[in-house]
């Protein structure tokens, strides 16, 4: 390691690095994640991709579980309403986390922390726009603590 | 003895000698003029000890799943609210309908112990008789009689069913209230009101005196999973360490667990040793239901599809923030 990488690390350690958490969905956007990469766009590193069969798998626990244990903040990504490669998953996806984040929002999460979006296969550039805007608005809400389990270390 | 009791007895009895029913769910009188419990007799000669009054609280539909492993047929004595809860257990396919004989109570309201005891009238009290919004406190030295509602469980104020849904006969005749419609989320608009971090503050506050007994799961008629994952230790939600997080989890799951399927009725505030105000969670999903997918009441037609396993194409979509793509 260099003399000026090792400065490096040591400026940096207490700087906020957002984690955050995506589930991806097999057929869509685990796909259009592959072809951001593919296509050498610019997504942060922070972002840990989950891949789940469809965006309905997800459970609400899977949400909470990731903010306990060092998310700071979570997105779900799905097909598009409509191409959803079961038919229909995705719609019930929309009803159970348009209800899931109302309930987060009531009890004082901020909304920002959690995002469902559609981002299909062929939206490299949608990809990277939403895990960009997620960790900014993230960024500026600082590490999340409210959900967070007072056992966890990073 | 009331006359509703003389009904419930003699519906019993009837119940009993034609073979309607092996087993009957009603409830007994205590040794406190407040102990009103749940007893399941399976013969004529138990029939007297079945009793009715104000303070029949528990919801008996949900001791139908235990009770119809073992029973061939069950007859049971259901208020308005256990009866929207009985046709939630019949839309989650946990009961059979025709093994079930319902006998409907209209209710007036059930009288809440605490309030009485806040007024101090508990001294010396051996009974307490209800006709109607007259209540009347029988003591050793005599009656003292009170007109209203203030003794009511809170939650029987704000009671939209009075009347049982669903009923082979009813007991009584049927009861009228009044419930102001508009002001019934009201709590949860006091609540959308505060700031997120006020909210946040006010929720955790009052997750943090959760002490974990699980009551609300196990008095809820639509909590009815044979096996919980709060009872599974390997799962890593419900340690034994007493934590926010997982205080948080649990009221957070366990109001999503029943979103579409909570009928309202109130139970696991009553039952909360702690205190904490459970319905509001519930109250919140059942505005947003109503709010974006239609006016929806569970537990009162069974055949229809709840909020959460149905959709429709033209759902509204609060996720299409970006553009992009097509």
């Amino acid at each position: 390691m260099s003399l000026e990488s090792k400065e490096d690390a040591m400026v940096n350690k207490d700087e906020f690095k957002p984690l955050i958490v995506a589930f991806c969905c097999n057929w869509c956007s685990y796909a259009g994640a592959d072809l951001a990469g593919t296509s050498r766009l610019n997504y942060p590193a922070n972002v840990r991709i989950i891949r789940v069969p469809c965006s309905c798998r997800v459970n609400p626990n899977f949400v909470l579980h990731a903010f306990q244990r060092g998310a700071d903040g979570v997105v779900i990504a799905g097909c598009h309403p409509g191409d959803c490669h079961y038919s229909t998953g995705n719609y019930y996806t929309r009803r159970r986390f348009t209800l899931f984040s109302n309930l987060l929002d009531y009890i004082g999460i901020e909304k920002d922390r959690f995002k469902v979006d559609w981002i299909s296969a062929a939206e490299a550039n949608k990809f990277a726009t939403v895990m960009n805007d997620v960790l900014e608005k993230v960024h500026k809400l600082g590490p999340n603590r409210k959900l967070r389990d007072a056992r966890w270390k990073r | 003895m009331e006359k509703i009791t003389v009904k419930v007895r003699e519906t019993a009895r009837q119940a009993f000698s034609s073979g309607e029913v092996d087993k009957i769910l009603g409830f007994a009188k205590g040794d406190f003029w407040q102990d009103s419990y749940p007893i399941f007799i399976t013969n004529e000669n138990e029939v007297d000890s079945l009793i009715w009054d104000s303070f029949c609280i528990n919801n008996l539909s949900k001791y139908l799943i235990k009770e119809l492993k073992n029973t061939q047929k069950i007859g049971v004595f259901l208020k308005g609210c256990d009866s929207l809860a009985f046709n939630q257990l019949l839309q989650d396919n946990r009961i059979e309908a025709d093994r079930v004989v319902i006998y409907g109570v209209p209710c007036v309201g059930m009288i809440d112990a605490e309030k009485v005891k806040k007024e101090g009238l508990n001294k010396g009290l051996l009974e307490v008789k209800r006709s109607g919004d007259e209540i009347s406190f029988v003591t050793k030295d005599g009656d003292k009689n009170v007109s209203g509602r203030q003794f009511d469980y809170d939650k029987c104020l704000e009671c939209n069913h009075p009347n049982p849904v669903v009923y082979k006969e009813l007991m009584r005749d049927e009861v009228s209230r009044e419930v102001n419609k508009e002001e019934r989320f009201k709590d949860v608009e006091e609540i959308e009101a505060m700031s997120a971090e006020e909210r946040f503050s006010y929720w955790s506050q009052q997750f943090s005196k959760c002490i974990r007994c699980n009551a609300c799961r196990n008095i809820c008629p639509a909590c009815s999973c044979e096996t919980c994952v709060f009872d599974n230790a390997a799962a890593g939600v419900s340690d034994k360490a007493k934590v926010d997080s997982e205080d948080q989890f649990f009221h957070i799951i366990r109001a999503y667990h029943v979103a579409g399927r909570c009928v309202n009725c109130g139970e696991c505030s009553r039952v909360c040793p702690a205190g904490i105000p459970l319905h509001k969670l519930n109250h919140k999903i059942i505005k947003d239901i109503n709010e974006l997918y239609g006016e929806y009441e569970a537990g009162l037609d069974p055949s229809k599809g709840a909020p959460l396993v149905t959709y429709k194409l033209e759902d509204i979509d609060p996720f299409e923030g970006h553009k992009g793509g097509k």
